[in-house]
């Protein structure tokens, strides 16, 4: 549906703008609206592509962009040779990102460049083909594209936020998805009922929450293009996390009153039982290699997190600070493992999986982390944010009514 | 909407004032207990109610996301209709209230269960559903687990005082169904609470 057709010339140039740091003051950045060289009525949909760009780079923390009503050069010319330097170099900016649109039909194109100011060179470009709708997911894609050419790294935003609100009615609590940038909710659930705790399965495909509707509450899967759900297991359970591979899923069940963790598949047959003890055990987080499980437990009489080895079961405690630290999420690079602390309020904290010192994050609850690892989607008082990993760049994704919890962010989409 | 969380939130602090100075009342007075029940059923009769349209979620064409108002029909499961606010008009059973992260029956909750088991005990036919609550100073998936514990807790206390375990079922809502909202102590503990829904 949206395919790249090529990628023209990257990173051809030694990049000599500054590689930027979340909070630091930003690279400057001019984002053109594309231009329209086929005089397309609908013109709308430059502006579109220029706007979602401009917010999530905004979102990263990574960039400053410029004002686009200081622009003296306009939309056309968008390759190399066309673009007057002198433009943009008085202007601050150190990078520009320029392209056009063509519409036929219901078929869109989109080419979007990335120019260095200062050594007036390309750094990078690419041709998205799609339908019309697809405009903010080519955007999505490209400002990716824009961190990747400027740190080395792809950027988080081709990907979505799943979410627990119950900005519906006020009582009942429905998952719903959105936009990295906040825009496009969608709501998932209809049940009129409590829905929590949504993760995502590793093709960002499914999705696994927890429901009430049948009592319970019971874990269940979701289908997000049928949107049809069905009962993974048939037992009481609180939180389920889909391995990276997709073959297995680790679940806090109820056991007698107390909850355990157990391995299933996705189909809902039993694996094996990975606790068994008189303490909850709660809240299981897949290190991106699959082989271990970081947890929640209270067996030491207060929750703290807990690494576990699935080949063995041996589990051995991480943190030891604090008398409340539970929520544990795998960065997906290996390196940290994020997690809640409560002293007083909630507090997001970092450590690295063999143990040692956590660092303090920043102010929130139950952190999940972005597909690039450079970021955590939090909740805060009912609103879901956006922290860099070292908590110095923080953004509101969601507002208006209702409260927003438990953000989990997906894997990179399609 | 907002007008009837309002009467909602002053019937439980209202129903929850009422607790404590049945409390007091208890031990001299037993069926003073029974004329809280009235007494807040005669406030309750004066609350705005919650309309059939607003259970059914005819509201939520209000959300902002189209202007075609579509609604699904609830299941009209106990869930649901806890969830909406409906089926607790308090019960006859009192609520066990616990200290912070723990699902130790204290000594005043074990008095309450005890209550509760004479009442399960004359009244044969009634079953209960034990529902397990926290407050919001936990985490949501820690707190369904902590729930469930507190939950059992009760449970297992009412089978020791001869009630069989068939005519009792739990369920944990965790913190997603307080009783209260205010960010204070005193609504914190009414949060801490089993609830017990006599089901028909």
């Amino acid at each position: 549906m949206l395919g790249v057709l090529y990628s023209a010339g990257p990173l051809e140039a030694q990049i000599r703008i500054e590689i930027p740091t979340p909070g630091g003051a930003g690279v400057p950045i001019a984002i053109a609206p594309l231009s329209n060289p086929a005089a397309h009525p609908d013109r709308e949909i430059g502006r579109i592509f220029a706007d979602v760009i401009a917010r999530d780079l905004e979102l990263s923390g990574l960039f400053r962009v410029l004002d686009r009503r200081a622009y003296i050069e306009g939309p056309d010319g968008f390759v190399l040779e066309q673009i007057n330097f002198q433009n943009w170099s008085v202007l601050d900016a150190s990078a520009l990102a320029k392209g056009g649109f063509w519409i036929e039909g219901e078929r869109l194109i989109i080419e979007a460049r990335l120019f260095d100011v200062t050594q007036r060179k390309q750094l990078g470009g690419k041709r998205y083909q799609g339908v019309r709708a697809d405009v903010r997911r080519m955007a999505h894609r490209f400002a990716d594209q824009i961190m990747l050419f400027l740190t080395g790294e792809e950027g988080p935003f081709n990907s979505q936020i799943a979410f627990v609100s119950n900005r519906a009615d006020g009582r009942a609590k429905e998952v719903y998805r959105m936009d990295v940038s906040g825009t496009e909710v969608r709501r998932v659930t209809r049940d009129r009922t409590l829905s929590l705790g949504p993760s995502w399965s590793p093709t960002g495909e499914e999705l696994l929450f927890i429901s009430y509707k049948r009592g319970g509450p019971y874990p269940y899967r979701l289908n997000l293009a049928s949107g049809r759900a069905s009962r993974v297991y048939a037992k009481v359970g609180y939180g389920a996390s889909w391995s990276p591979d997709g073959k297995l899923v680790a679940v806090s069940v109820e056991q007698r009153g107390n909850a355990d963790l157990f391995l299933i598949t996705p189909q809902g047959k039993l694996i094996r039982r990975l606790t068994r003890h008189a303490g909850i055990d709660v809240s299981p987080a897949w290190s991106p290699d699959g082989r271990r499980l970081a947890f929640c437990s209270d067996r030491s009489g207060s929750p703290q997190i807990y690494v576990m080895d699935v080949e063995t079961g041996r589990s051995r405690r991480l943190t030891f600070r604090g008398r409340y630290n539970t929520d544990p999420a795998w960065s997906p690079k290996g390196d940290r493992i994020a997690y809640t602390a409560r002293s007083g309020g909630f507090q997001i904290m970092s450590i690295e999986p063999a143990g040692g010192e956590a660092t303090k994050v920043g102010r929130g609850e139950h952190p999940s982390w972005s597909p690039d690892g450079r970021y955590l989607a939090v909740t805060r008082r009912g609103r879901i944010y956006m922290l860099s990993r070292d908590g110095r760049s923080i953004k509101q994704l969601t507002g208006g009514r209702g409260n927003d919890t438990s953000p989990a962010w997906s894997p990179r989409l399609p | 909407m907002i007008l009837v969380r309002r009467g909602r939130h002053a019937y439980h602090k209202l129903a929850w004032l009422e607790e404590k100075q049945t409390k007091m009342r208890h031990t001299i007075f037993r069926s003073g207990w029974l004329i809280s029940v009235l007494f807040i059923s005669i406030i309750m009769a004066g609350c705005p109610k919650k309309t059939p349209q607003n259970i059914a979620g005819s509201s939520y064409g209000s959300s902002g996301s189209s202007g075609v108002g579509e609604s699904d029909l609830a299941a009209g499961g106990r869930v649901q209709d806890r969830v909406q606010g409906e089926g607790d008009g308090g019960g006859p059973l009192q609520d066990v209230l616990f200290a912070y992260n723990s699902f130790e029956l204290s000594a005043e909750a074990q008095q309450v269960l005890q209550a509760n088991a004479d009442w399960l005990q004359s009244n044969t036919q009634a079953k209960v559903e034990v529902e397990g609550h926290c407050d919001d100073r936990g985490t949501v998936e820690y707190n369904l687990a902590l729930g469930a514990k507190r939950a059992r807790a009760a449970r297992d206390y009412l089978i020791t005082l001869g009630i069989p375990p068939e005519r009792l079922s739990t369920i944990s809502y965790g913190e997603e169904l307080p009783q209260c909202t205010d960010l204070n102590e005193s609504c914190w503990q009414q949060n801490r609470r089993n609830h017990f829904l006599v089901l028909r």
